[in-house]
């Protein structure tokens, strides 16, 4: 069977109609940082910090300044460590709006010390040789397009 | 003491892109074929509950101008999101205002458009379906980015394959080709699936659900209300279960199935005293090709790591343990998100009833069937035990 002929015989429903434009509506937020801005900071400095809650000893990371569970406010910040180990990754293909001229990037998690950390997973150009338990190095990189910096992983003993 | 709830009437728009339709003419289409299918008029209907994840419409609040084009202009709504587990927490609002004696006949409806936007915005949105401000602002995160999250590890763990999940979606595809309202009616071979470009590695466009607009709707009485109107083909709501879990990705605790589907399964097992092995036939939340065999692991169909060998012996297919998504799932059939928890309350009243076409009806017993809806990446989880 030749490829035109099969594509005929794959019936999609797609009905479409006149349409007109909406009046577009742009959003553009303005996110509070003030309770967590000892994160947003220590980024800049290369650093990664997630919050102890003084009281019962919980700990977040992402920061948070509140502790749910005992209901305390008092909380610590602290560096969390440099390296750590792949629980899982992606690589994104299909990118969304904001990061489309992005080339595909690669989206993991890593446990660190006693939490896990989201970051971009640099210098691979083979997701396939990947694997889940890879040692990762951490460190920050500035983003000039979304003048921000986030978590990056390297792998630490291998090349992919 | 709750009261016994059933279902007495179900609709269903046509599933796709629906550029010839507005939300509330979608939402028509599903709420008329439910009132015809219970013989009722909105006139029988004392409150509705409107669906809808509403965040690619130009409709920002969907549910009023839904609710007055359908005629229920004094009759709630009560608007509910859940994300893509919308439709399900607007049947278990629906069910709760029945069961407590709140109402005597409701009428749920789930709708969503979600093409009216271009594919880069609906991926921004569909981002955002964790934690903004930690996830999408920092990596841009993307829905099938977090679900390949899931495949990595399930594959890494457990050796699960992407073979295995591609005949995820040829099993689905097969009876979708036999859906009428399916988005996609035609089948694809294992070769398709794993030939299709990567959306979000390992993840590729074939394991994927697409970008769908459609409405579903469900009328629900008491068994009194049900008795009055000479209704002889209710389907029983035996049991909701629900459950959630983080919103932030890294917070939870693996990354090889969803602790909302247990949380919820266990919840519904329980209250209704069915156990796995007696559901005849689910619609499971195939929203990506792995979150069809986590669900078979997580609903306890078969042991955790055990889900790629059950798609491959056939066990979720008809003549196995459990016939799953004959719609042809959320990846054959589409997955508009508000649409989509009601679509499978629908398909499994017709299954019940024994009312589908021939190739995709499963053989019943029992007549036990199970709807499993998942909102986000597990952010929350419903599971419906309906029995004839």
């Amino acid at each position: 069977m030749g490829m035109a002929e099969r594509k005929t015989e794959r019936k999609t429903i797609k009905r479409e109609g006149p349409v007109i434009d909406s009046i577009p509506i742009i959003y553009k937020h303005r996110i509070p940082i003030s309770k967590t801005v000892k994160y947003w900071d220590g980024l800049k400095e290369g650093k990664i910090y997630a919050v102890r809650c003084k009281s019962c000893g919980a700990v977040y990371y992402p920061p948070q300044a509140d502790c749910p569970y005992c209901g305390s406010s008092d909380i610590e910040w602290f560096e969390l460590p440099k390296e750590g180990v792949l629980e899982t990754f992606t690589r994104i293909y299909a990118r969304p709006q904001g990061y489309e001229d992005f080339e595909p990037y690669i989206i993991a998690i890593a446990k660190v010390g006693d939490v896990r950390v989201m970051g971009w997973l640099v210098n691979v150009k083979d997701e396939r040789c990947v694997k889940v338990g890879d040692e990762v190095t951490l460190s920050t990189a500035y983003i000039e397009k979304h003048n921000k910096y986030i978590i990056t992983f390297q792998l630490k003993n291998k090349q992919c | 003491m709750f009261r016994k709830v059933g279902i007495i009437g179900v609709g269903q728009s046509v599933f796709g892109v629906r550029g010839d339709v507005t939300i509330q003419e979608l939402a028509w289409e599903a709420v008329k074929e439910a009132l015809e299918d219970a013989g009722l008029t909105q006139r029988d209907i004392e409150i509705s509950i409107v669906g809808s994840a509403g965040t690619r419409t130009y409709e920002l609040y969907p549910a009023v101008p839904v609710n007055e084009y359908s005629g229920f202009s004094e009759k709630g709504p009560i608007r509910v999101e859940a994300a893509c587990a919308t439709g399900s927490a607007a049947l278990a609002v629906a069910y709760n205002m029945v069961a407590s004696g709140f109402v005597d006949v409701a009428l749920a409806i789930g709708v969503e458009k979600m093409n009216e936007v271009d594919t880069a915005t609906s991926l921004a949105v569909g981002g955002r379906g964790g934690n903004y401000l930690w996830e999408y602002h920092f990596y841009g995160t993307t829905f099938p980015g977090y679900y390949a999250l899931y495949a990595t590890a399930h594959m890494a763990k457990f050796g699960t394959t992407e073979e295995q999940l591609a005949l995820v979606r040829v099993k689905n595809q097969k009876y979708a080709a036999k859906n009428p309202k399916a988005q996609f009616q035609f089948e694809v071979t294992v070769d398709d699936v794993l030939k299709s470009r990567p959306v979000a590695w390992p993840l590729k466009l074939y394991d994927c659900s697409a970008i769908t607009d459609g409405a579903a709707a469900a009328v629900i009485a008491s068994e009194d209300a049900i008795k009055n109107l000479h209704i002889d083909t209710p389907v029983w709501i035996e049991a909701i279960g629900y459950a959630s879990d983080t919103a932030n990705i890294t917070k939870r605790e693996d990354y090889v199935g969803l602790k909302a589907t247990r949380l919820a399964a266990q919840m519904a097992y329980k209250k209704s005293h069915i156990e796995p092995k007696d559901v005849e036939v689910a619609e499971v939340h195939d929203c990506f090709t792995i979150a069809e065999i986590m669900a078979y692991e997580d609903l306890g169909f078969v042991e955790k790591g055990k889900g790629g060998k059950f798609i491959e012996e056939g066990q979720s297919d008809i003549g196995g343990k459990v016939a799953v998504n004959l719609s042809g799932g959320l990846l054959g059939k589409g997955h508009p998100l508000g649409a989509t928890g009601l679509a499978m309350i629908y398909e499994l009243v017709k299954q019940l009833r024994e009312e589908r076409e021939r190739g995709r009806q499963a053989p019943l017993k029992k007549y036990i069937a199970l709807a499993h809806n998942i909102g986000g990446t597990g952010h929350y989880g419903y599971v419906t035990i309906l029995r004839r």
